[in-house]
């Protein structure tokens, strides 16, 4: 799983630099490089964290939906933002307050993961990330070494 | 920093604004003296005796994230760009989970286990690298004294704004009342005072979001006088344009990885397990802090295109000509507390991990260790603080230009060695220090031909995003280059906390 993790990290930086390379065209940026950077940046986050969140080599399956839900969640709102017309004058219809894309982005990048990541974290804490009996036995096995290198000495 | 670093702001200096700015020293003064009364070893100094709840933890990392651009140079920001300018602080919404999975938990297991006191150490001992630990130190000192110069610019700047001080000893004022506190009680008095100033902070950006929607007409209507008068201000990427936005969301979220005025907090947690609801409390703060920055740009432009305010001759004046003119004098002080706030809690944070790069990151790369490090720890912070007041005096652009270093250093420069390297055995002491080596290079030479006018990116493409981007395919590459020996160089203890 790591494996597969780091290889879509490395994609996704590649896929931001792609973008910045194209930016350097002397006809300025091609409409794609923008893409490059709201999925490489979306996708290059949603992996760093399963990464940290990959123990044993494995990474829960509710997390790996949570991650996948996220990417696919504010990757589409980025994808709107870019592909949807201009919203128009003063006339054009508002959401919460705030032109059709613009709302897009802000209220599902900016809020979405704040609904969903937080609690994720928390109520997979136990399990996947530390338990006491987790600390303990780190704690042991740390005393265990100090011990074994006192004794070396 | 608080914005164009040669901006000044509107004079303050009223009755009301005057006292609630008063009241607030006062308060800084006190909590500090408390703290610094319980300073008594080297891990007080620089990580607070690790004895730090998981709530002080939050609003203290929220306070050192802040700076004044959040409060002034942000909303000014907003102002002249629109929503492209919201995409610096949009990451929120998902930096606070990134840093928890990536590094909370191995941070401060790390620091339990070896006692480590700053994030070069960290470097230094998963890469079992003295070297490593060096050049990141390096990395960081040029960083820190940059961006604390800019920091104690924009403190001079509102303190003349309310105290009628004059610039020059406005700078010199503030750096000597955050220098009192941060030698006396180092990072421990900075916790303290920082929980304060955080709580500061996040009333006075409620109270002014409410102000913003309510001066404005509410959100709907500030939005069609906006789009009246300009329709590409209010499009989701501003009148920047969707590379800009799009590098702003890349930087600020990916680079969250290696700001170590933040990220070394986690040393100073009392109990790792208290992390569990750490992600929630630092999200509410954060967007709580936020609002602020969100809603005087967007109502300034608002008010200024429906012709109830002239237009502003600076952007930086957007937040205190907001103040002035459409909330009370006592809510327009603690705003202005609120900057201070901010300013002092970051200047603090970049003190604590400047003076522990000069005595201690740096004098173990050379193998030596300093004798009584509570006493260089004291004196680093007096001589880092009087190095960035010094600089602070220098012209604006100049300043300017030291700012522009530190997050860009910090993110290229940290990120890949640490946030990646923690969760990867496979990376490499090579991979690590000539990742760290490329955001160095880039990012210095970058800044300065774009200072000195030499070369200018393409729009939309801004040093900080090409050095983020080569430095984490150096540190891939280079580790991959080198993958035959990664295994054989991670101690048996940082091999625990990695597969904790």
């Amino acid at each position: 799983m790591k494996r597969v993790v780091l290889a879509l990290i490395v994609g996704f930086v590649l896929l931001v630099g792609a973008g910045y390379a194209a930016a350097f065209s002397p006809r300025g940026a091609p409409p794609w490089a923008p893409w490059c950077l709201a999925l490489g940046s979306m996708g290059l986050l949603m992996s760093l964290m399963a990464l940290g969140a990959i123990r044993h080599g494995t990474l829960p399956p509710v997390l790996t939906w949570t991650f996948a839900g996220i990417f696919v969640i504010c990757g589409t709102a980025f994808g709107l933002a870019l592909a949807l017309p201009d919203d128009g004058g003063a006339g054009a219809p508002l959401v919460a307050g705030l032109p059709l894309r613009a709302a897009t982005v802000i209220l599902v990048v900016g809020v979405v993961p704040i609904l969903v990541l937080p609690f994720a974290y928390a109520l997979t804490f136990d399990a996947s990330t530390l338990s006491d009996e987790d600390l303990r036995r780190l704690r042991d096995a740390c005393a265990a070494l100090r011990e074994h290198h006192a004794d070396s000495r | 920093m608080i914005g164009s670093a040669q901006s000044s702001l509107a004079p303050l200096a009223q009755p009301g604004i005057v006292a609630v700015a008063v009241a607030y020293f006062v308060v800084v003064a006190v909590i500090a003296t408390w703290a610094a009364r319980r300073t008594r070893t080297v891990r007080d100094f620089f990580v607070a005796g690790s004895g730090v709840g998981l709530f002080a933890l939050a609003i203290a990392k929220m306070a050192a994230t802040l700076s004044g651009f959040s409060f002034v140079g942000g909303p000014g920001l907003v102002y002249t760009i629109g929503l492209a300018g919201v995409f610096i602080i949009l990451p929120g919404a998902l930096t606070n989970a990134l840093s928890a999975w990536v590094l909370a938990k191995r941070m401060r297991l790390l620091g339990e286990v070896r006692g480590l006191l700053t994030v070069p150490a960290a470097i230094g001992a998963r890469y079992r690298s003295r070297g490593a630990q060096g050049l990141a130190a390096l990395a960081l000192l040029v960083a820190v004294v940059g961006y604390m110069a800019t920091n104690l610019l924009a403190l001079g700047i509102v303190i003349d704004a309310i105290f009628a001080t004059g610039l020059g000893a406005g700078i010199w004022i503030g750096t000597m009342i955050i220098l009192a506190y941060s030698v006396a009680g180092g990072i421990l008095a900075g916790i303290h005072t920082d929980v304060f100033q955080g709580a500061v902070m996040a009333c006075a950006s409620v109270l002014v979001f409410g102000f913003a929607l309510g001066a404005g007409g509410g959100m709907a209507h500030i939005s069609r006088t906006i789009m009246a008068a300009d329709t590409a201000f209010l499009s989701p990427w501003g009148s920047a344009g969707p590379m800009t936005a799009l590098s702003f969301f890349f930087v600020f979220s990916v680079g969250s990885l290696g700001q170590p005025h933040v990220i070394s907090k986690f040393y100073m947690l009392r109990e790792p397990r208290q992390l569990k609801w750490y992600v929630l409390i630092m999200s509410v703060a954060l967007v709580l802090t936020q609002l602020l920055y969100f809603s005087i740009g967007i109502t300034t432009r608002a008010l200024v295109a429906s012709g109830s305010l002239a237009p502003l001759a600076k952007a930086d004046q957007a937040t205190p000509t907001f103040l002035l003119h459409y909330t009370p004098p006592l809510v327009a002080g603690l705003v202005f507390s609120g900057v201070v706030a901010a300013i002092m809690a970051t200047v603090n944070s970049f003190m604590n991990v400047g003076a522990a790069a000069i005595t201690h990151d740096l004098p173990v790369a050379f193998g030596r260790r300093l004798g009584d490090e509570l006493r260089w720890g004291r004196a680093a912070t007096v001589l880092l603080a009087l190095i960035a007041a010094v600089a602070a005096q220098a012209s604006g652009a100049l300043v300017a230009f030291l700012g522009i270093f530190g997050w860009g250093l910090f993110a290229s420069t940290i990120s890949p060695a640490l946030a990646i390297g923690l969760n990867w055995e496979g990376a490499t002491r090579a991979g690590a220090i000539a990742s760290i080596g490329t955001g160095l290079g880039i990012t210095l030479i970058g800044e300065t031909l774009g200072y000195f006018k030499l070369y200018s990116l393409p729009a939309g493409v801004s040093v900080t995003g090409l050095s983020l981007v080569a430095s984490l395919l150096v540190f891939f590459g280079a580790s991959w280059l080198t993958r035959a020996r990664a295994q054989d160089a991670i101690d048996p203890d940082i091999r625990l906390v990695m597969e904790a």
